[in-house]
């Protein structure tokens, strides 16, 4: 009996120390770390699988890149040349319409068209410097009015009104990535994973018995303000002041422009959305942060409701925190005095 | 012998003693202090032991924490200085025109990431008890 018992506690302990069956793999694409982990599956079907994502990441990249040649890259000279209509396959010419669809939606805040005011801050490029800033160019760039809906798509062939119409897709690329692995995870019968593209993150499944943790990134410290579990199918994007930026007499310009002004959006650090699983959670989880953080800090919530988000947090300073109640169930705090710069608000 | 010792000891304290003195208000009040502060300190965020730096997909190594010393790593853009200094590491130089890395200045609790997207190279600290097992950023 003795014996047996001894046998059964060597049991126990063996299947304590068996290694997770937990796979990642980080790659650079984007311009940006992609990190996925895979559960549950041989390291053999894992590694396979986070190949064929990645290669067609950076297909992806290739053939939307905004400034390097790519098939956008097309599509924007000819809009700038008033050519006959370029050819765009229709994968290409389904993200154009979606994307047109959401910049409806969000009231021009996301806008994909202004290509060429990101390129005047000097944003389309790997690494940033400080430009001169010349409002009178500003204004200029902002008078051509570039919108989506300048672009019509029609038998495979694109065509702009607008020749000041140039596409660059930065804001809505990474999010559109997380939908298409996720879709390559399902159709391989993966049931565990969790992907990182440039910090925007989707879940499927869970990790082993508890759901995907992710923690959300303090913008002015090298750790997480708050944790929260990712469900599965659920996706959680930022946009924040602290990932592209430069600074130029003590002032901060970060990456992402309002289309409204013309200028880099400033007072707030951060703006984090949660979005439920739906076939494009990972585009949303992108794209739905962007106009919330343009929007005035007043307007945010009405915003949010426009995008259909429900979970959403705002930093707007080190001591000025808000959530929307649903998100504040939620997360945790990763130190407990965050909560008192934190505001709930119903929406 | 020694048991009616052992019970007449433990009979003795409680006699001698019948209410808690000031003195073990004190050791209570520091313990509750402690753990709050402990509870505070590693319930979410262990600090890390062992950090884990990488070069594109490829796991350079696995360093101790608790030591002091730098290394120079080649990424993609050429070497990246990383220090580690008793319990926290950091980016000390890189080739990267944004020094967005070595802003990131000293990690030292599991979970925490730096990257230089440039040269590829990230470091990742890790512990028995991450808070999570990726970052939003």
């Amino acid at each position: 009996m003795r014996l047996l018992s001894i046998l059964a506690f060597c049991l126990l302990l063996t299947s304590c120390s068996r290694p997770e069956p937990i796979h990642n793999t980080q790659s650079y694409v984007f311009g940006t770390l992609v990190d996925i982990t895979i559960y549950g599956e041989t390291e053999e079907v894992a590694q396979e699988l986070s190949g064929e994502i990645i290669r067609d990441f950076q297909e992806l990249h290739n053939r939307l890149h905004a400034w390097r040649a790519s098939e956008i890259n097309t599509l924007n000279i000819a809009f700038k040349r008033n050519n006959l209509p370029a050819t765009v396959r229709p994968d290409v010419a389904a993200i154009i319409s979606d994307a047109t669809a959401l910049s409806i939606q969000s009231k021009g805040a996301f806008n994909p068209a202004i290509g060429a005011l990101i390129n005047y801050w000097g944003f389309q490029s790997d690494e940033l410097k400080p430009v001169q800033i010349d409002d009178l160019k500003i204004k200029e760039l902002l008078s051509h009015n570039p919108q989506m809906i300048d672009i019509s798509i029609k038998n495979g062939k694109a065509a702009s009104t607008n020749p000041h119409v140039q596409l660059d897709l930065g804001g809505y690329v990474k999010g559109f990535a997380l939908d298409s692995a996720l879709q390559t995870l399902r159709q391989h019968g993966v049931r565990n994973a969790l992907i990182n593209v440039g910090g925007n993150i989707i879940a499927l499944g869970q990790h082993g018995d508890k759901p995907w943790r992710v923690g959300i990134q303090h913008p002015r410290k090298p750790s997480a303000i708050a944790t929260l579990d990712l469900e599965s199918g659920w996706s959680i994007g930022t946009s924040g002041d602290y990932q592209r930026y430069f600074i130029l007499k003590d002032k901060r310009y970060c990456h992402i422009i309002d289309p409204a002004t013309g200028y880099p959006v400033t007072g707030v650090q951060a703006v984090t959305v949660l979005i439920p699983p739906q076939a494009n959670a990972g585009t949303l989880s992108d794209v739905a942060s962007k106009p919330i953080f343009i929007a005035q800090p007043n307007l945010r919530a009405e915003v949010a409701k426009e995008m259909n988000v429900e979970n959403f947090m705002v930093i707007e300073s080190d001591v000025k925190i808000i959530t929307s109640s649903a998100m504040a169930k939620r997360i945790t705090w990763t130190d407990v005095a965050t909560a008192k710069y934190v505001t709930q608000i119903q929406l | 012998m020694l048991r009616k010792f052992n019970f007449n000891f433990t009979k003795n304290l409680f006699r001698q003693h019948p209410k808690p003195l000031a003195g073990d208000w004190l050791i209570l009040l520091i313990g509750l202090i402690s753990v709050i502060w402990m509870f505070q300190q590693f319930w979410q965020t262990a600090p890390a032991s062992q950090f884990k730096i990488r070069q594109g997909n490829h796991i350079v190594g696995i360093f101790d924490l608790n030591q002091t010393r730098d290394l120079s790593i080649k990424g993609a853009r050429g070497e990246s200085h990383i220090s580690i200094e008793n319990g926290k590491v950091r980016f000390k130089k890189s080739p990267c025109n944004n020094q967005y890395c070595v802003h990131q200045g000293w990690l030292n609790r599991a979970g925490q990431v730096a990257i230089c997207l440039p040269n590829q190279i990230s470091l990742q600290l890790l512990g028995a008890k991450s808070a999570y097992d990726s970052l939003n950023y």
